[in-house]
């Protein structure tokens, strides 16, 4: 469908960039820092990027997702040339009804989005007066769940780099609900405990992306009504799977759920335990050839501040999913385990910060039809640095190294071990209206 | 009228008729250090005396926390009981500040860059102040029943003036000071002149971690 010169999608992207030009020009309530919220906020993200390696997964010129690993490629081998994009523009609505409930809307053009504008996440939250040491937070709506410690913020911004993790990438491109999500929250002793729950829906197809085209590392996120490209299949499962993912879908109707429990002891650490199971049915599949994948997995998340200005932080992540029926000896068409982990360090400076990050990355596949040739080992390295300019707006320039392999890419004639290297400037624009 | 901030605003034995030059007094010169060797800002240095009752404070003058870039400030403020303390909000988007202390529960909804309200606390004891809104923001109020209390400045220094001669009860308190109730006292004696000089080194805790994304 050509996704990537879709003109009602760069209009998404230009009137939004209009409206946020706007803003930032008629406004000065708030200014860069993602933490700071108001009832509107505007933000666009225009890039300069060079890449190489193979077509961009996003790419879906052929009518298939390509095989390489970032968000940008170079499948013309035409050097290092550097194009600019507007790589996302967004507006964020976060009224207040009363003063513990409250609600945010985030509707996002991104290059590469199916949309022309989209929804990214929209939910109520109702924060109640503590009326002693517990706190409560209830989220109901479309979100993320918290896994994320690159993200922050109402737009869901990765904070010190570009791109996020592979794990976080993942977790941005399929791992959206929509739900209940309760958070309590409570100081024993020197000990801060955090205990977050949820039940959800609309997060059948998680797995899909990871399985069809393995880890990637990107700043693309899921919207609520939008498709991601899937590259070439394995043989025994074209025509039975779509060949586009619909992230936020529910096909069984089966309530999924997670769990996080969160420790910060005394001292500059704090670590956080995280598991979900979407309780998806891998035999329930719709009209478009959408599947429903049971997918679960554990996540370990930590960060450690050396001093004041230097924090390390990692995450892992050990999962399973598995779609289709049984097949010969009694095992599910997909059954593919995926594993991940990082360490990311970043130094705060006078103005802006510095940070490095090396992850690793695979899948195994287990099942009747998708079998070790989707398999996939990879790892991952970014040098990335941040200056703020003026109040709204800030820089980010980022070096991104990936190295795969995956015997899959043969399918499009492409070398099954690939190196990559993306590199990025970004001015990231940002303003808003008070609360 | 005094200064709003801390930790200028906590210096009540100038404020008060227990604050009038004693007959036979002394100035208390306390300095407050970590383990580490590092100044501890902020902790509140109290007098309190022994066989004979402490007056109250006499609180004039208002006292005040301000909202700004999403955080209190001061960190610490030492409140004579009885005195009323200003909250203003200067920052462009709205706070709901809270406490549910058993020396004060209170909430105050302040819209964003206009509004100021004020809280009389007129029982003793620690307030801590969060927002319902921004998580991050932090703060404690020291409502203390001694005309002879104030905070220690960045270099952790306090300087009590006129504390009568006689045995008295040094008490610092800081809300990382890691011991029970985050304080620690010592009984000396004040001479009848002069400056009485006391070192606390206090062991203190990190402050608590902030993750940085949620919950």
């Amino acid at each position: 469908m050509g996704r990537n010169t879709s003109l009602a999608m760069s209009l998404g992207r230009i009137g939004l960039l209009a409206v946020a030009t706007a803003l930032l020009s008629a406004t000065s309530a708030h200014a860069a820092d993602p933490a700071e919220t108001g009832l509107l906020t505007a933000y666009a993200n225009l890039d300069l990027a060079t890449a190489d390696g193979p077509r961009a997964w996003l790419d879906d010129r052929s009518g298939l997702g390509g095989t390489g690993k970032g968000r940008f490629g170079n499948p013309d081998g035409d050097g290092l040339r550097v194009r600019p994009y507007v790589s996302e523009a967004g507006l964020v609505v976060q009224p207040d009804f009363g003063w513990s409930l409250s609600g945010l809307v985030s509707v996002i053009a991104q290059h590469g989005q199916d949309k022309a504008v989209d929804v990214s996440e929209a939910y109520l939250r109702w924060r109640p007066l503590p009326f002693g040491p517990v706190r409560t937070n209830v989220r109901a709506g479309v979100f993320y769940p918290p896994i994320s410690l690159e993200h922050r913020g109402g737009e869901w911004p990765v904070v010190e780099t570009i791109t996020p993790s592979a794990i976080n990438s993942w977790i941005g491109e399929e791992v959206k609900v929509g739900g209940i999500e309760v958070n309590l929250s409570t100081m024993i002793g020197e000990h801060r405990l955090s205990l977050t729950a949820a039940g959800f829906e609309l997060n059948d197809t998680a797995g899909t992306l990871l399985t069809f085209r393995g880890w990637a590392l990107h700043d693309e996120k899921a919207t609520l009504f939008g498709y991601q490209p899937l590259p070439a299949m394995a043989p025994a499962i074209r025509g039975v799977q779509a060949r586009e993912t619909r992230p936020m879908i529910d096909l069984d109707h089966h309530i999924g759920w997670y769990a996080k429990l969160s420790w910060a002891p005394p001292g500059p650490f704090q670590i956080q335990y995280f598991h979900y199971d979407n309780r998806g049915d891998p035999q329930t599949l719709d009209a478009g050839l959408q599947w429903g994948w049971r997918t679960r997995f554990d996540h370990l998340g930590a960060t450690l501040d050396l001093d004041d200005k230097t924090r390390l932080t990692a995450q892992a992540i050990d999962g399973t999913t598995i779609m289709g029926f049984r097949g010969a000896g009694g095992r599910r068409w997909i059954n593919m385990r995926y594993r991940s982990a990082f360490l990311l360090g970043t130094r705060q400076l006078a103005q802006g910060s510095v940070s490095g990050r090396i992850e690793a990355f695979s899948t195994r596949n287990h099942g009747s039809r998708v079998v070790s040739d989707d398999d996939e080992t990879g790892w991952a390295a970014t040098a990335a640095t941040r200056w703020p300019l003026v109040r709204h707006a800030s820089v980010l320039a980022e070096a991104l190294h990936i190295d795969s392999r995956r015997d899959a890419r043969l399918r499009e004639g492409v070398v099954p071990h690939q190196c990559q290297n993306i590199l990025r400037l970004t001015l990231r624009l940002r303003g808003g209206t008070a609360g | 009228m005094r200064s709003p901030h801390f930790p200028t605003a906590a210096l009540f034995c100038a404020c008060g008729a227990a604050a009038a030059p004693a007959a036979r007094a002394a100035d208390v010169d306390v300095q407050v250090r970590a383990a580490t060797g590092l100044p501890v800002a902020g902790a509140v240095v109290s007098v309190h005396l022994i066989g004979r009752p402490t007056p109250r404070p006499r609180s004039t003058g208002t006292y005040m926390v301000d909202q700004q870039d999403i955080q209190f400030r001061p960190f610490v403020l030492a409140v004579p009981v009885g005195a009323s303390v200003m909250f203003m909000n200067h920052d462009p988007v709205r706070h709901h500040v809270y406490s549910f202390s058993p020396a004060k529960k209170f909430e105050l909804k302040l819209a964003s860059k206009q509004q100021n309200q004020s809280v009389l606390f007129d029982r003793p004891g620690i307030v801590p102040l969060g927002c319902n809104i921004h998580d991050r923001m932090i703060a404690y109020l020291d409502v203390v029943d001694t005309p002879w209390a104030r905070a220690a400045d960045a270099h952790g220094h306090v300087l009590i003036r006129d504390v009568p001669a006689g045995m008295v009860t040094i008490t610092v308190w800081h809300p990382y000071l890691r011991a029970p109730g985050n304080s620690v006292s010592r009984t000396v004696t004040v001479a009848e002149a002069g400056v009485h000089g006391e070192t606390f080194v206090a062991p203190m805790r990190t402050p608590p971690h902030d993750p940085g994304s949620g919950y």
